[in-house]
């Protein structure tokens, strides 16, 4: 256990040295707050609510969902290289497991993520844009369970689309893929309820609305009381059979290359 | 401590036709072919032995190394090493072991070198006292003192593989696997690099499987070697032995003013030496290879000079890598015969 705890330990290290990139990151992250909340100034210029959602619900979605699904993808990048490179052959000869040493470090690099660029600026957002708290403190213990099972749910997929880079010589068409449908089906970009009903039911059968849209309805109080705790129930249904998938395809891929020599 | 019986293992290549006809049949029917890497090879080590694994490119090798260190799983027979069957235990045979491989890092490439080994003592569970003896040793042998502070992306070739051999014996590893430590490194460094490996087997009795295609490690560092070609060991002996026994082995290469094409042996050499095989990129070597019990050097100089003119001459003598070029030579011509037949 120890050694994964400074695996995370060490990737917060190196991104504490990379002082650009994170102010590069923080300013385009400001500049897209900013993008947004005038947009929907703009959308909400001449009405008072958009399915049932006013000015301020909208807003206090649209940016927690955006700070949310930075942390929804993973390591799969990193996987994918060593994967490619040939390096997974040493990974493989070190006494830990590949996937749980990767979690760990993908937990760390979470870690510093928020301490240092979501947490100041969901504050900043919370000061100057109009974003309001959980209508009550009940949404806002189960928003924290439930985004904390949607960034599982996001790490493990993520995890797993990087493992068929054993089977793939190209992955990275199958990785834009990913990242455009997680951005559309997941809610991040809107809430799921502004689509169309049927879109609305194909998406409640996939595992992407558990990794943004579920918590931030149950913030902004889309999702309440039993809906709520149903969703909720969907999102450890998902985690449970991403990570058993994410293992048995693991154990799979692990076979071939020490059968097959890779 | 590394016991191998009847090891084999067989690789299934897909076979396609070329063309694109060739990709769009083999994605209906695809045939495979069978390419056996490694043939019912034997090999018994003990511990605190120091042996040079050797052979030509694609002679199965790494392949064994695999199948030792456990990232590959044996299409037959029995591997054991430490007591261990590899590919069953992987995790708890790699705590026992270490490794380096010349071409690729086992370093965190980001974080600085210092760095790195605090996280190998975690990974490989070092008690405190024990690291921090081991690492001041390391230093010193290897004066890594100027290098732990810096990223290991920014280190030189040689630099980083010192850095790693560390990395490697760090953990006081039982059985160490050197994958040509040594490629592309200046003499001096080689000096130090084999120098640390000496030492660390006289001081922890540390097993040693080392391969490279540098001839100078191997006598440096070995009592033992163990040569593999087309996946069968065809040597495992003490190098002393090898040199008597193929210690009358001379050869000579000669470079001609000709084509070497056109070269036919003299007809007095024709039963006592042997031509090597030829390379492409020197079209005008000729490399003659006999014994000195049937003729001697100057004589078949002598002949050449007489029949050829002969721009240049090389003798190699009775160093290891003579021998090994020879057995590699016959080795080839004997693939180059099967590849006829079929």
């Amino acid at each position: 256990m120890r050694k994964y705890i400074e695996f995370a330990r060490v990737q917060m290290q190196v991104h504490a040295a990379y002082s650009a990139w994170f102010w590069a990151n923080t300013f385009s992250i400001l500049l897209r707050m900013l993008v947004i909340y005038f947009f929907w100034k703009a959308v909400y210029s001449s009405r008072t609510e958009i399915e049932g959602l006013p000015f301020d619900g909208m807003i206090t979605y649209i940016i927690i969902a955006m700070f949310l699904q930075m942390f929804v993808s993973g390591v799969g990048q990193e996987l994918a290289h060593t994967i490619k490179d040939g390096n997974v052959a040493i990974e493989l000869m070190r006494p830990y497991n590949l996937i749980t040493r990767l979690v760990a470090m993908d937990l760390g690099d979470k870690i510093i993520h928020f301490v240092r660029g979501a947490l100041p600026l969901s504050i900043l957002a919370f000061i100057f844009m109009d974003i309001t708290l959980p209508t009550t403190w009940q949404a806002g213990l189960l928003f924290l369970i439930s985004a904390f099972m949607g960034i599982w749910i996001g790490t493990f997929f993520d995890l797993l689309i990087a493992i068929l880079a054993f089977w793939t010589i190209n992955l990275w068409g199958l990785q834009v893929m990913k990242e455009a449908v997680i951005s559309f089906f997941s809610g991040a970009l809107v809430p799921l309820i502004l689509f169309p009903e049927w879109f609305q039911t194909i998406s409640l059968f996939l595992p992407f609305q558990a990794m943004v849209y579920v918590p931030v309805a149950i913030y902004t109080g889309i999702l309440s009381g039993t809906e709520a705790w149903l969703a909720l129930g969907s999102q450890v249904f998902w985690a449970v059979s991403l990570f058993v998938l994410l293992r048995v395809l693991w154990t799979i891929a692990i076979k071939k290359v020490t059968i097959f020599g890779g | 401590m590394i016991v191998v019986k009847n090891l084999e293992k067989h690789y299934k290549i897909a076979k396609r036709d070329p063309g694109l006809r060739g990709a769009i049949k083999s994605l209906f029917h695809r045939k495979f072919e069978t390419k056996k890497a490694v043939k019912k090879i034997n090999m018994h080590i003990n511990a605190g032995e120091m042996v040079g694994y050797i052979g030509a490119n694609g002679a199965g090798k790494s392949t064994t190394i695999k199948m030792l260190t456990g990232i590959l799983t044996p299409t037959s027979g029995e591997v054991k090493v430490n007591g261990i069957i590899p590919y069953e235990n992987r995790q708890q045979n790699a705590s026992h072991i270490g490794a380096v491989f010349g071409q690729r890092t086992q370093l965190f490439w980001d974080i600085p070198v210092r760095e790195s080994y605090e996280l190998l003592k975690h990974i490989y569970e070092i008690p405190q006292a024990q690291y921090e003896e081991t690492l001041k040793e390391f230093v010193e042998v290897l004066h890594l003192e100027p290098l732990l502070g810096i990223p290991v992306r920014q280190l030189s070739l040689g630099q980083k593989m010192r850095c790693e051999l560390a990395a490697a014996f760090l953990h006081r590893p039982k059985v160490v696997y050197l994958d040509e430590p040594t490629i592309g490194l200046d003499v001096a460094v080689k000096v130090r690099i084999r120098a640390f490996i000496k030492q660390m087997n006289a001081r922890y009795g540390t097993t040693v499987l080392l391969t490279t295609h540098d001839m100078q490690d191997i006598e440096e560092i070995c009592q033992r070697i163990i040569i593999i070609d087309d996946g069968s060991v065809i040597y495992d002996g003490s190098i002393q032995d090898i040199k008597s026994q193929f210690g009358d082995k001379r050869v000579i290469h000669f470079e001609l003013e000709d084509a070497a094409d056109s070269f036919v042996l003299p007809e007095t050499l024709c039963d006592i030496t042997e031509v090597l095989p030829k390379s492409d990129e020197e079209p005008h070597l000729v490399s003659l290879s006999f014994s000195n019990k049937h003729i001697s050097g100057a004589e078949v100089i002598h002949t050449m000079m007489n029949h050829y003119s002969v721009a240049d001459l090389t003798i190699a003598d009775a160093k290891i890598e003579t021998i090994v070029e020879e057995i590699y030579g016959r080795g080839m011509k004997k693939e180059v015969q099967h590849e006829e037949i079929h």
